[in-house]
């Protein structure tokens, strides 16, 4: 079904192409049309590897990962943006806490992308809209028994207050990352997950969606004049099918890709090369679905998986060395919030085989058909099966497999994706708490299905709460402990990357506090 | 050997010879090689050498230990689709040719129906749905394979089936399974060899091409994925990995499907054609 679903979905999209891209080509008013002299800094357009699709930019139908999430948020603007070192004003000029109540001023000069002014209006049906039809990034937690506003309040066309129902460390984050939606657009919408109608590519922020073509992958950017938050760097953002992103960096067709471990050296030499480096931001963990494997409840199961890994060879071999085996306790072994206190789990196949070789056990691993997803998979089953457990790999596109381990539809998943060294490491929340974990779809919500834990439980939600740095920090550790002693899940292993760009024609790529993937980030791709 | 030679069969000798190389290579691999073809034996990624012929690849499994893994499976698969083929598109061929009437009216339009479908997209869209079983892969390519050997294997037996000594046998009583058996195999079989030995080549081809697209089991050791594999490495062509991780591959799959073909061509033109 999630293939048949897939197939329509592409035929669909085959047969939309048309329509899209007359949808995309009532463009607003862009700066690339208008011709106007540039500031320092600015170039007419970069080009991003595409050939992926990952879904259309608005708030609804875009994929859970990043980077469908990031073409989404150059298109749709949140009242707070993220910046090296905390939380800045975006569509919001101010912002006041006082208690549970968090109010927000809009710039003057707020606009949709259609020249129809952003009220407050917007972003109180915005809210409605959401209860009613939770988005795929859902900060807010709309529309679930986890929704952290209580109520808002319009103060006026430019003012609204959001009253939350406990506020913690990262409410003002959560609250300002919300897109805001054009009223006058998705008012008369009844389905926001399938409407391709008049405006549905229409938002806020600094960049309109000129073309999309999901088939080919293919997405264009057009920067909008006179964006009320600051000045896009770029007249065009463009992401173009490449059948191998180093030979097209190279040719000069995209301007900044990832460098592979084996070639890092050779490109450092080159000094008109700028880096962005990720450390450890990738990771991979393997799920297990304790409601179609129970035996795995018993946890000297668990740590006889943790003993049959290899999970060395998984950085020698597939990450190239660069990365490094994954702590226990989920948390990057590189973050600031990690715990040296976490169990660690050696490689031991005799003791694995000791535990597993007589249980008959028997399990189909889940994986994406992405080279390293296969190539991992392929190394855990060799793992597995010398210590006696039978596995077989089935690989799927890495939205079906997404959907696949959403939907609770596997018995062993390998799960990889970015966003590991985010600060603070909120989403151990998201992946480890009862209350919290499998909602919303996004990989950082994926956890164990069918295990549950009260003290992990306790930890995970509670450190929200908690307001002093040193304190909260302490709380996240402890949880890592319990995490690594408990295993919920397994964690294989953390990959670090560079991304390389050139220097003499844009040097704008940043990272933000919570973020590293500079490709995915806003301020990316603003004069700053 | 020189008289064959010039009687036209040294091409044939020589197919027949490459193929047998290959397959002693290829055997030599998977029979007495040392090395594993699903576990690492190496380090990642080592250069061709005396350990490993072919060097290893990114997890350091033998690179042609896979290759020969491979051959068989390619080759087996070839085979099989082969065999097949010429069992549905020979047998409803002959059923045609002979019986004629509406029997030949619905295999004929069967087979125009099979020979009007695009190919390779419908079998990416029901690889997607059933591509991780070998066994559906088989089926799936000989579903689309039957259909030129069955249109030729019809006429064949219908030009056969006129000739005085098939007419003059049914008139002395002769059942049908006699007379195709008897009379018709030696004239029809011919054809239904040379379809069903470019079928084999055309499979390999064909899995392999799913196989790269990832519609077959992903851990497999197919000539398809071990170039998938490969070519999805970023910056391979930037390192020299390439010339052993995927040049390996590529070679022996054009090798195989280049000798396969010309064999079957030297066939068509000997058997069918009458002349070399």
């Amino acid at each position: 079904m999630k293939i048949a679903s897939r197939i329509g979905a592409a035929v669909l999209a085959l047969c939309m192409t048309a329509s899209l891209a007359a949808g995309c080509s009532a463009a607003p008013d862009t700066s690339a049309a208008a011709g106007a002299a540039h500031p320092d800094g600015w170039v007419e357009t970069l080009r991003l590897e595409g050939g992926t699709d990952w879904g259309a930019p608005n708030p609804f139908q875009c994929q859970s990962r990043g980077p469908g999430t990031a073409k989404m948020e150059l298109v749709y603007a949140s009242l707070l943006e993220k910046d090296e070192t905390g939380d800045i004003g975006w569509l919001a000029e101010s912002w006041t806490v006082d208690g549970k109540d968090y109010t927000f001023t809009l710039r003057q000069g707020a606009a949709f992308q259609d020249g129809e002014p952003l009220t407050t209006d917007d972003a109180a049906f915005t809210i409605d809209y959401y209860n009613a039809h939770p988005p795929v990034s859902n900060p807010l937690a709309a529309g679930t028994d986890a929704c952290i506003l209580e109520s808002y309040t319009v103060v006026d066309e430019r003012t609204i207050t959001l009253t939350v129902k406990a506020p913690d460390g990262d409410t003002l984050t959560s609250l300002g990352s919300f897109e805001i939606l054009p009223r006058h657009i998705w008012e008369s919408v009844d389905d926001p997950y399938t409407y391709t109608g008049e405006g549905w590519l229409t938002g806020s922020g600094a960049y309109a969606c000129t073309v999309y073509d999901g088939p080919t992958g293919s997405y264009e950017f057009t920067a909008v004049d006179d964006f009320c938050a600051g000045t896009p760097a770029a007249g065009r953002i463009q992401f173009v099918p490449v059948s191998d992103a180093l030979l097209a960096f190279e040719n000069g067709e995209i301007d900044i890709t990832s460098v592979p471990a084996d070639l890092l050296d050779t490109y450092r030499a080159d000094e008109s090369l700028g880096f962005v480096e990720k450390a450890n931001d990738m990771g991979y963990k393997l799920l297990i679905n304790f409601e179609e494997c129970p035996e795995f409840l018993d946890i000297a199961l668990r740590q006889a998986v943790y003993a049959a890994l290899d999970r060395q060879a998984v950085v020698d071999k597939v990450f190239r060395g660069a990365g490094s085996v994954g702590s226990a306790g989920y948390v990057p072994r590189s973050s600031l919030y990690y715990s040296p206190d976490c169990v660690e789990y050696p490689y031991d196949p005799d003791a694995a085989r000791a535990a597993l070789a007589d249980k008959g056990l028997s399990v189909t691993l889940l994986a994406a058909d992405s080279g390293s997803d296969v190539a991992i998979a392929e190394l855990i089953q060799i793992d597995l099966e010398a210590a006696g457990v039978e596995v077989t790999v089935e690989s799927y596109d890495s939205a079906t497999r997404d959907s696949m381990v959403n939907a609770g539809d596997y018995q062993f998943a390998l799960v990889g994706n970015g966003g590991w060294g985010n600060n603070p490491p909120t989403y151990l929340r998201t992946i480890f708490s009862d209350i919290s974990k499998n909602q919303g779809g996004n990989p950082h919500s994926m956890g164990p299905i069918g295990y549950e834990n009260a003290a992990i439980t306790a930890l995970a939600e509670g450190q929200r709460t908690e307001t002093d740095f040193e304190a909260r920090k302490a709380m996240f550790q402890q949880l890592q402990v319990l995490i690594s002693q408990e295993i919920p899940l397994i964690v294989i292993a953390n990959q670090s990357s560079y991304s390389m760009y050139r220097k003499d024609y844009y040097d704008g790529w940043m990272k933000t506090y919570a973020y590293q993937q500079a490709e995915q980030n806003r301020l990316s791709y603003m004069l700053r | 050997m020189g008289k064959a030679i010039r009687k036209g069969w040294g091409p044939l000798l020589l197919l027949c010879a490459g193929l047998l190389i290959l397959t002693l290579f290829f055997a030599w691999g998977a029979l007495a090689w040392p090395c594993s073809p699903t576990q690492p034996s190496g380090d990642s990624l080592e250069a061709p050498g005396p350990a490993h012929w072919l060097g290893t690849d990114d997890l350091g499994i033998d690179i042609y230990a896979q290759l020969s893994r491979g051959f068989f499976s390619s080759m087996g698969l070839g085979l099989a689709c082969g065999a097949l083929t010429a069992l549905i598109g020979g047998g409803l061929g002959m059923l045609a040719g002979y019986k004629g009437g509406g029997v030949q009216a619905a295999v004929d339009l069967a087979v125009q129906v099979f020979l009007a479908v695009p190919q390779l997209p419908v079998l990416i869209v029901l690889g997607a749905f059933w591509g991780q079983d070998r066994r559906l892969v088989i089926g799936l390519i000989a579903a689309f394979s039957w259909a030129p050997v069955a249109k030729q294997t019809a006429a064949k037996t219908r030009s056969a089936a006129h000739r005085t000594y098939v007419q003059a046998a049914r008139s002395w009583g002769a059942n049908s399974w006699y007379i195709l058996k008897n009379h018709l195999a030696a004239d029809v079989l011919p054809v239904v060899l040379v379809g069903a030995l470019a079928v084999v080549g055309k499979a390999i081809l064909q899995e392999s091409a799913l196989a790269y697209l990832g519609l077959s089991d992903p851990t497999a050791k197919s000539w398809g994925l071990m170039i998938n594999r490969a070519s999805r490495f970023a910056g391979i062509y930037f390192t020299d990995y390439w010339k052993w991780w995927l040049a390996a591959p590529v070679a022996a799959l054009m090798l195989t499907i280049l000798f396969t073909r010309l064999l079957a061509r030297w066939l068509e033109q000997r058997l069918l054609e009458g002349s070399v």
